[in-house]
């Protein structure tokens, strides 16, 4: 029974380092609407910045946490100003993008200053440890925690009784009402980024010297689990996000009590999926409170996509076509071919997030569903490849579409985050259902492609078959927008109201774009494990669903064109700047925020 | 306006990479060195793999020009990073292979970018030498594919014996990374240990991005084990023992050859002294190719002490010059030569001989090591 109370206890010690990371989402969130997927990047670079004044300058704790907070304030208002503040004005959406190329940008910067070895950040605190329960804790996990709640109060008491703070409010209810009437806004976003960011250092600080190691990696999973807690507490909402923070951090730890290590994540990521199915809003989110965005459709703004001759893209596909007669290298074609497989992933993805408005998340998950469908098939029962590459298909349409439809009374952000976590729970159930999955093992010796009984092996057949199947779901895609079915798609994306007030059935729309994408997708993945004859539950990662929404917005949201353009032009930018070595993700970051800052609306538009 | 975008930049990318590619084919000339292909992260998570990897390798290389090159030529390798993925991995095994410069190609990291690529390097002839690559299944992948790896069925029973045998434990606590290598080490450690006579009385699997396991040992605590075995890397095998000491279990910690490294110390601190770890070498090893390793890699690396992926590489470079040295720059050749190379001096297995029939080396070298006041020394015996 005692262990009951330990567990209790660390589940309240890891939410406590959670919260950190949740508090400066949710500030962030509240006002601008933004899930913020540089943040976990400022949380690295305050952890390296502490390592320094730590280990190189010596400065005392209450100096370096000074320092720290500066230091990471500068780095936040920079990037409010140069990555985000020129976009304001366009599409909702664009602003997502440059938090991810953000991110890219800054971890490379700390790995190529700092290497990317692991480093001790040691805590400067006594090494004193009080006997609670079973377990003991320590002065830093009280700092912690008093560094979360005390931001958490002084956030709310300042939202809610400073002038600046009613300003940020009423930007984050109506920015243009705010603006109105005379609310500086761009000051309050400055405010909100600097104050955000400086507790998003502190957190880096802190969570370094508590586990008494920072690398280079830790970005992303605090990113991850941070916007976990900030959506269950309620977006946007600071002390829900302290709350939030807690009762993850307890679920993982009643989890692994239950199930075992291994599960851990699993339950994190279902807790969020049932509170978003239960209170779309978040735990904490009053019935009052105006809805998380905005009741017609400007988080996907239209503009008018560039319009491309059909004698062009006729002539793009046959040169594209017959390229493999021309003496190219097999490294070429096979940079190809990957950016044909990404782009049945984008057709996928731009149909979903960009013609009916769900912006998908996870959906490496629908990679895997048809990558593990066609191994499995083709190798326990024999099935001939090219049938269990479509069975794959099926599968990810099926399992897909079931898997995501509690996701689909959702709106907005909300739909990327529950279609994240569901994402991670179809990889953790791929690490965990050995039985069928053979867990971390992973599968190998799945067959090479083959065709009616003839072996694609050569790059140039597979470069063949990977550019017709994608092209012909380009076309079918093509034709499904230019139909009853594509329209009645877009209407709702542009207002979900009126399509329903005009009597389209969402669920079902929704489902059948789930269908057709989920299918794409599962070919894809099927192809891919067939190239790769091994795969295991690392595979088909939440990078890979980023990568995908990357090139979705880039190309242009549901521009069919678009997506293959952005799979060539995201799978081709990191590959020439090989010569570049340790900086091309750097170079490529930077390109990405360039492409966001001239293009918000993709390369070719919002279809 | 936007197809000509499209156009010029499908144009521009695609005649990048055949400057690329043609670049590296006018390089090769004689007198220019023997180029090997590496494939690794060096960006991305694991990137700090690819950076050791690399010292390692510097050194090998170091020492093989100084002695001479290879019949009068040098020895260069071509680092490629994919970032462990196998999208990537498997674009750099079609630059490899249609480069008629490489000769041999040395990793990828991770199990999924290492296997997507190998039918890549089976089919065109190319040999996959990889280095770390315990996956049981990696060298199935064709005659092609040949690694150095540690067996696991080798070195678990090694550890089984330290903590049951040697250390007297009875009922054993196992925490293992879930990925591939930990849950085949886990097996063959669990194997031996009951065979050895000791009971497992809980195994739990962790993945590579956990931080906190405060949870898992109270899961470890409740099961009453005398020793907990950690089948680890060295950041979260220091995460471990930590949080271990710190919820105050007093327990014996045995851990795996992974963490070897210098940074467990500095990550560990004081949690981490009388820690025992089963390794293949150690610093005050009199074997002579240990002590060249040691003293070469602290005199370039300014005092840095190796670790195991720096021994790994390190090794790895040195068997890929034997072989180049019997096969020639023949790709074919090369595969042979794998066959023929006899007791290649070696840190990790002493002389490093391949089973033709597996295409992987047996028999590693087993060291008994304790931290004792911050440094990992030669266990004395004595119980901790």
């Amino acid at each position: 029974m005692s262990s009951w109370l330990d567990y209790t206890i660390n589940g309240l010690i890891v939410g406590n380092v959670y919260a950190l990371v949740a508090v400066g989402l949710a500030l962030i969130f509240g006002v601008s609407r933004l899930i913020n997927f540089a943040q976990g990047s400022i949380y690295l670079v305050g952890a390296y910045i502490g390592w320094v004044a730590v280990v190189q300058l010596h400065t005392p704790l209450p100096l370096t946490i000074v320092l720290v907070a500066v230091a990471s304030a500068i780095v936040g208002l920079i990037i409010e100003r140069f990555g985000l503040r020129p976009l304001q004005n366009s599409v909702r959406i664009a602003p997502l993008l440059a938090t991810i190329g953000i991110s890219f940008v800054l971890d490379q910067l700390v790995m190529l200053t700092f290497s990317p070895n692991p480093r001790a950040l040691p805590s400067q605190l006594p090494d004193v440890r009080f006997q609670v329960g079973g377990g003991t804790i320590g002065p830093l996990d009280l700092l912690i925690a008093g560094v979360g709640l005390t931001s958490a109060i002084l956030l709310f008491v300042f939202l809610r009784y400073s002038k600046l703070g009613w300003a940020v409010r009423a930007a984050s209810q109506d920015r243009d009402a705010a603006m109105q009437m005379g609310v500086d806004v761009n000051r309050v976003n400055q405010a909100v980024f600097g104050i955000a960011a400086a507790l998003g250092g502190v957190s880096g600080l802190l969570v370094g010297m508590y586990y008494n190691q920072i690398d280079t990696a830790m970005s992303l999973q605090a990113t991850l689990k941070g916007v976990v807690a900030e959506v269950v507490g309620g977006a946007g909402n600071v002390p829900g996000a302290v709350i939030g923070s807690l009762l993850l951090g307890l679920v993982e730890s009643y989890g692994v009590a239950v199930f075992g290590t291994s599960y851990r994540n699993l339950f994190a990521f279902l807790l969020l999926v049932v509170v978003l199915v239960l209170r779309p809003n978040g735990l904490f989110a009053s019935a009052r409170q105006a809805p998380p965005e905005p009741l017609t459709g400007t988080f996907i703004a239209p503009s008018r996509p560039v319009r491309i001759p059909r004698w062009a893209l006729l002539l793009a596909a046959a040169v594209f076509a017959v390229l493999p007669f021309f003496p190219v290298s097999f490294y070429v074609l096979q940079t190809l071919i990957n950016a044909w497989l990404l782009g049945m992933l984008a057709l996928s993805l731009t149909l979903v997030a960009g013609t009916i408005g769900q912006v998908s998340l996870g959906h490496a998950a629908l990679l895997a569903i048809g990558a593990y469908t066609s191994a499995l098939l083709s190798l326990t029962l024999n099935v001939p490849v090219g049938l269990a590459i479509i069975a794959g298909g099926l599968m990810s349409a099926a399992l897909g579409t079931v898997l995501i439809s509690p996701s689909f009374r959702l709106r907005g952000h909300y739909v990327s985050i529950a279609t994240l976590a569901i994402g991670e729970i179809v990889s953790l159930v791929i690490l965990n259902w050995e039985s069928v999955t053979r867990g971390p093992i992973g599968i190998s010796g799945i067959p090479p492609l083959s065709l009616f009984g003839y072996e694609l092996i050569s790059p140039t057949s597979i470069y063949w078959f990977s550019f017709v199947v994608m092209i012909a779901l380009a076309l079918l895609q093509g034709r499904l927008l230019g139909s009853h079915l594509g329209r009645s798609f877009r209407a709702i994306r542009d207002d979900d109201i009126a399509a329903r007030a005009y009597g389209l059935s969402l669920n079902r729309y929704k489902s059948l774009a789930f269908i057709f994408g989920g299918f794409a997708a599962g070919v894809s993945g099927g192809i891919a494990a067939h190239l790769y004859s091994y795969i295991n539950h690392e595979t088909f990662n939440t990078q890979q669903s980023i990568l995908a929404l990357t090139v979705v917005i880039l190309g242009g949201l549901g521009n069919v064109v678009g997506a293959i353009l952005g799979a060539v032009a995201l799978v081709g930018l990191p590959e020439m700047f090989r010569i570049a070595a340790e900086y091309r993700i750097l170079i490529y970051g930077i390109v990405l925020l360039l492409l966001v800052r001239f293009r918000p609306q993709g390369l070719l538009g919002t279809m | 306006m936007s197809n000509i975008d499209r156009r010029t930049l499908v144009k521009g990318s695609l005649a990048a990479m055949m400057a690329g590619a043609a670049f590296s084919r006018t390089a090769f000339a004689d007198g220019e060195p023997i180029l090997l292909g590496v494939s690794g992260p060096l960006t991305g998570p694991n990137a700090q793999y690819g950076t050791q990897w690399k010292q390692g390798f510097d050194l090998a290389l170091d020492e093989i020009v100084a002695a001479g090159g290879i019949n009068g030529r040098k020895l260069a390798y071509n680092f490629e990073d994919s970032q462990s993925d196998p999208r990537q991995s498997v674009a750099i095994a079609q630059k490899f292979v249609s480069n008629p410069a490489i000769v041999m190609e040395l990793g990828d990291f991770s199990s999924p970018a290492s296997m997507a690529a190998s039918p890549i390097y089976q089919r065109a002839g190319l040999v996959q030498f990889g280095f770390t690559n315990s996956h049981p299944d990696f060298t199935k992948g064709g005659d092609f594919m040949w690694s150095t790896s540690v067996s696991q069925a080798d070195e678990q029973p090694l550890l089984a014996s330290y903590a049951v045998k040697r250390l007297g434990l009875k009922k054993l606590a196992v925490l293992h990374l879930n990925t591939d290598w930990g849950r085949t080490s886990r097996d063959y450690f669990v194997n031996a240990a009951k065979e050895y006579g000791a009971e497992i009385a809980v195994t739990e699997g962790y993945i590579a991005e956990e931080r906190d396991f405060r949870s898992t040992l109270v899961r470890v605590r409740d099961a009453n084990p005398d020793g907990l075995v950690l089948i680890s890397y060295y950041s979260d095998g220091a995460l471990i023992a930590r949080q271990a000491r710190q919820v105050g279990l007093k327990q014996v910690i045995c851990a795996a050859s992974s963490v070897y490294s210098p940074k467990f110390l500095e990550l560990g601190g004081d949690a981490v002294e009388d820690v025992h770890v089963g390794t293949r070498y150690f610093p005050e090893d009199p074997r002579p190719e240990v002590q060249k390793f040691i003293a070469g890699f602290k005199k370039k690396y300014n005092g840095l002490e190796p670790d195991a992926f720096n021994a790994y590489a390190y090794d790895a470079m040195n068997m890929a010059a034997a072989v180049v040295r019997i096969g020639g720059t023949d790709r074919k050749a090369i595969r042979d030569a794998f066959t023929k190379v006899k007791d290649v001096p070696s840190v990790i297995f002493g002389a490093a001989t391949f089973d033709v029939a597996t295409r992987r080396v047996k028999g590693a070298m087993n060291a008994e090591l304790v931290v004792r006041k911050g440094q990992f020394a030669l266990w004395d015996g004595k119980p901790t």
